[in-house]
């Protein structure tokens, strides 16, 4: 078992960056938190997240190049290390194995 | 997209980003922020991307993207706070030391300001006229018995001749000293008469001077001879109004002269920082008339100023200047200069043609006084933060122990005295507002306190030099220690330490002998001069001015006079006796040197003015009535006979000539002090005449002066209705000499107090502090057998020697001081031993006083309190 418990929207937040692969940056994955989950997310929350992600080394980052766009100023862009990996995998085993435990008739039960 | 060029974030917001955002993080975010914005502003308006970035940016603000401001600052910015921190602790917990310094360095810049006040305005006077650069006043140097004399009084005629030509003077205007007059002038209309001061001034005068015209235009007031400008006060005097004045017609009279005049101008009232004091203005063409014959280059009967042309070289000017009237009249000895008109305040002492001070002298001499009373304070300070360094050693020692450098140590206690000082200059003002009314009084000024940029510019620079000043020394040498060594608990007496304290103290303790000297010898001094014997009687004699009837018949009502009752003598004069008022350079003699100009006091005297002034006749008669024709005989003072030669035995009965009439010397009168003390005594002529005499002196008998002043002013109103008696004491007049000296014997007195009680406040603290912290000692020496007196002779000690070597610097140097002083003095005291003596002993009595106080406490102190906190 991982020594980290990951938080919801650290989570969320890992599984974004995982699915836009090559281009996680910080607009791209509120816009594709959005979509997706249809839920609001201001950056200054994102960043947060982003950062303590960093910070346990589930995540590394780069600057990319500078383009016209935002006013000539560089995106950072996320990438999940094996770390993140790991954790992602390990969560979603924990999950998966709680529901697996869940006697059927209790969520089917109408 | 779009094209959304123009619009951009919302600037504001932007900025607070930048100010408050990581580094970074902030190009990263400040994109995606105007990504976001963007896109928002593609989907719906302007006003909600702009609301969504705010919204954006404020929801940024979370602790992990704030700038760490105090890692981004320098050690010193947290040292500021804590520098203010621990000082307030220190305030709080040494109170005694802490109101010791305030209170002396709080009264030290409050003597500071109030000196400044008051030096500023002496610098200020008479440089408000526009043209000041320009502006210059001509005096004449003339050459007397080898010397130079310099005068003020110019010839008449000079300005004309200047201004046409000398290419360099743009405007001259002719000028008279209003004191000339004295109280002969006054203003009249049908309804008012009202003495003023009143002056005969070139028609340019107002284009010179920026004396502010409420009324009329300055080019042409005094074009017209039949014209005046008047004052506003003596406008609302006549007319209520200022503005009903112009086009009235008034009359002036001066003595036997008189003529009406048209108000072509009111001017406001003159400003307090101007050295002229005049009511109304005549032009100077009817002084002319006046004066008739008299206008040649041998009469001095006008000021002259000139305005120059920018950038002109004072100095070669006045070189081509000086033979000026010699070229025009053969055999003039006057050679002419120019100097700022601003400078005759305070520069206008000359001595054989030389610039030798003036006024400036009492400027400088305030100035030093304040620096002095400055010092002390500061003294205080250094002396007392010395002597607690060892009760702040540990914290020195921790400090450094744990990383503090020098330079923050330094930084701290120089903080903490700069804060003292601050918190010094607030009570210093509520001081200087408290006291300015008192101190306009007493130096008759109006100064205010205000808060201009320069003010508050110098008197922050003031304390700012005090609080580094004062805190220079404790910094350096507290935060020399090393912090081993102090921990250890060495260093807890130093040599240099202790004789650096007390060299401070000896040096205040000298300076306070040298002000108690001072003020003694300057007390005495006055007191010398007003009362000393001057070779006649001042008491119980009046001057009035001649005017109304008694111009025309002084007979009639010098005979009326002498019968009022306790009228001892009544006669009229052209001279005041207590001032110098005119000279003649007239009086030639056999065996006289034909090179040397003598100056004679020119006295003209009516019968019984000899007598009135209580002058001693050495040898001869006075003017009397048996002889009918007295208009040639002349007295001389004794000076005067000594002066040309003669004798007072065979003076008498010789005939000389004056202004080249034959004369016969009839009497010699006993050298007199003309003048205040300051000066010698010169050669007097008496003349006999009846032309020009405005003033009247009465003698009253003595111990009626109350009854025979009533019977004066009812016999006044009956002879002369119209006319106000009004009179001065001729005593009074003479005490007015000294206006100058008295204030500065009364302002020193004051500083000298204040310089006295800071010292002793710091004496009070100091004695304190060693008695604290010999306290264990006193403690084990009482309970050894040691008596409360040997405790006190121990304790005191010290500070005797102290006090003793002060008195052994002090009183040289105020010897030589107050030696200086006098000097100036042509009659002065003699410098008394019991002088020196006095000031030794009082400042022996008063630091026995002040550290006496402390001292008998501890010693009564019982040893075992002392001994138990261990």
């Amino acid at each position: 078992m991982g020594k980290y418990h990951l938080g919801e929207f650290e989570e969320i937040v890992l599984l974004t960056v995982a699915i836009l692969q090559e281009d996680a940056y910080g607009i791209a994955i509120i816009d594709e938190i959005e979509k997706r989950l249809k839920r609001k997310v201001s950056i200054g929350s994102l960043q947060t997240v982003l950062r303590r992600l960093e910070g346990k080394d589930m995540l590394s980052s780069q600057l990319g190049e500078a383009t016209k766009v935002r006013g000539g100023k560089r995106k950072r862009f996320f990438k999940l290390t094996s770390t993140g990996k790991k954790v992602l995998e390990d969560t979603k085993e924990q999950r998966l194995g709680l529901w697996d435990a869940i006697p059927s008739f209790v969520i089917n039960d109408p | 997209m779009k094209d959304f060029q123009n619009i951009n974030p919302p600037r504001l917001a932007v900025w607070i980003l930048r100010k408050l955002l990581r580094n970074d993080l902030l190009e990263e975010v400040e994109g995606d922020l105007e990504e976001k914005f963007f896109s928002v502003l593609s989907k719906s308006n302007k006003r909600k991307a702009k609301l969504n970035y705010w919204k954006q940016v404020l929801l940024y603000m979370r602790p992990f993207a704030i700038k760490k401001t105090k890692s981004n600052y320098s050690k010193y910015s947290i040292m500021f706070i804590y520098t203010i921190k621990l000082a307030f602790r220190n305030f709080l917990k040494h109170k005694s030391s802490f109101l010791i310094n305030l209170g002396g360095l709080s009264t030290g810049l409050a003597c500071v300001i109030m000196i400044y006040l008051w030096v500023n305005d002496e610098l200020q006077m008479d440089k408000f006229h526009k043209l000041d650069k320009q502006l210059h006043q001509v005096l004449l140097n003339h050459e007397e018995s080898g010397k130079l004399n310099t005068q003020p009084s110019t010839q008449g005629i000079l300005a004309d001749a200047l201004e046409s030509e000398v290419p360099e003077v743009l405007m001259a205007v002719e000028d008279t000293d209003p004191t000339w007059f004295g109280d002969n002038f006054s203003l009249e209309n049908d309804k008012k008469n009202i003495k003023a001061i009143g002056k005969f001034s070139g028609d340019q005068y107002f284009e010179m001077f920026s004396f502010e015209l409420l009324h009329g235009d300055a080019s042409i007031v005094l074009d017209d001879k039949k014209s005046v400008v008047i004052s506003e006060s003596l406008a609302r005097k006549f007319y209520q109004n200022p503005e009903y004045a112009i086009g009235e017609t008034l009359t002036w009279n001066l003595l036997q002269f008189n003529d009406k005049v048209k108000v072509t101008g009111v001017f406001k009232d003159l400003p307090n920082n101007s050295s002229e004091s005049f009511d109304f203005i005549i032009p100077f063409q009817n002084f002319k008339d006046l004066v008739g014959d008299g206008m040649n280059w041998g009469n001095y009967n006008a000021m002259t100023y000139a305005t120059l042309r920018e950038g002109t070289d004072l100095a070669s000017l006045n070189e081509r200047l000086g033979p000026f009237v010699k070229k025009k009249a053969e055999g003039s000895n006057v050679n002419v200069f120019m100097r700022p008109y601003s400078d005759q305040h305070l520069y206008n002492k000359y001595e054989n043609g030389k610039l030798v001070g003036g006024r400036i002298f009492y400027v400088r001499l305030f100035s030093l006084i304040a620096l002095f009373i400055l010092g002390i304070a500061c003294i205080n300070f250094m002396n007392l933060s010395t002597a607690k360094a060892s009760r702040r050693l540990k914290e020195v020692g921790v400090k450094k122990a744990i990383g503090a450098d020098r330079k923050l140590l330094i930084f701290q206690y120089l903080g903490e005295s700069i804060m003292l000082s601050l918190i010094a200059l607030v009570v210093a003002l509520l001081i200087v507002i408290l006291l300015l009314p008192q101190f306009n009084v007493i130096t008759g000024k109006y100064l205010t306190l205000s808060f201009d940029p320069i003010a508050l510019l110098i008197m922050f620079g003031i304390t700012l030099i005090t609080g580094l000043l004062s805190g220079s020394y404790p910094a350096l040498y507290l935060s020399s220690f090393q912090p081993t060594e102090i921990l250890r608990g060495k260093l807890q007496s130093k040599f240099g330490e202790l004789w650096i304290r007390r060299g401070l103290v000896v040096f205040q303790f000298s300076l306070s002998v040298i002000l108690i000297v001072s003020v003694l010898v300057v007390h005495r001094q006055i007191e010398f001069a007003q009362t000393t014997p001057l070779g006649y009687e001042r008491d119980n004699v009046i001057l009035f001015p001649k005017e109304g009837k008694a111009n025309d018949n002084l007979d009639l009502m010098l005979s009326e006079l002498r019968n009022i009752p306790g009228v001892a003598y009544a006669s009229a004069s052209n001279h005041k006796v207590v001032q110098k008022s005119g000279f003649t350079t007239g009086v030639e003699w056999e065996g006289k040197n034909p090179e040397v100009e003598t100056r004679f006091e020119n006295v003209a005297s009516y019968y019984d003015f000899i007598e009135a002034m209580g002058f001693e006749i050495v040898n001869g008669r006075s003017f009397s009535r048996e002889f009918n024709n007295e208009g040639n005989s002349v007295l001389f003072n004794e000076t005067a006979i000594a002066e040309m030669g003669f004798t007072n035995e065979n003076a008498v009965g010789r005939t000389i000539k004056v202004w080249g009439n034959d004369v016969t010397i009839i009497g010699v009168v006993k050298d007199f002090q003309m003048q205040s003390v300051h000066d010698k005594v010169s050669p007097v002529l008496f003349r006999f005449d009846p032309t020009f005499l405005p003033n009247m002196v009465v003698k009253m008998q003595e111990g009626q002066e109350k009854e025979t002043l009533a019977r004066l002013n009812k016999f006044y109103e009956d002879f002369n209705p119209g006319y106000a008696f009004q009179f001065e004491f001729m005593d009074v007049e003479y005490q007015s000499l000294y206006q100058a000296e008295e204030k500065v014997a009364y302002l020193s007195k004051y500083f000298a107090i204040l310089a006295i009680l800071i010292s002793c406040l710091g004496l009070f603290g100091l004695t304190s502090f060693t008695a604290e912290r010999r306290s264990k000692e006193i403690g084990i020496r009482k309970i050894l057998g040691s008596g409360n007196w040997r405790i006190l002779v121990l304790l005191s000690t010290d500070f005797t020697k102290m006090v003793v070597s002060a008195i052994v610097i002090g009183l040289p140097i105020s010897y030589f001081l107050v030696r200086q002083w006098l000097d100036e003095f042509a009659l002065r005291i003699e410098l008394q031993f019991w002088f020196f003596a006095v000031a030794g002993i009082a400042a022996l009595a008063i630091a026995w006083l002040t550290v006496g106080i402390q001292t008998v406490k501890v010693s009564k102190i019982n040893p075992v309190d002392q001994l138990r906190n261990e």
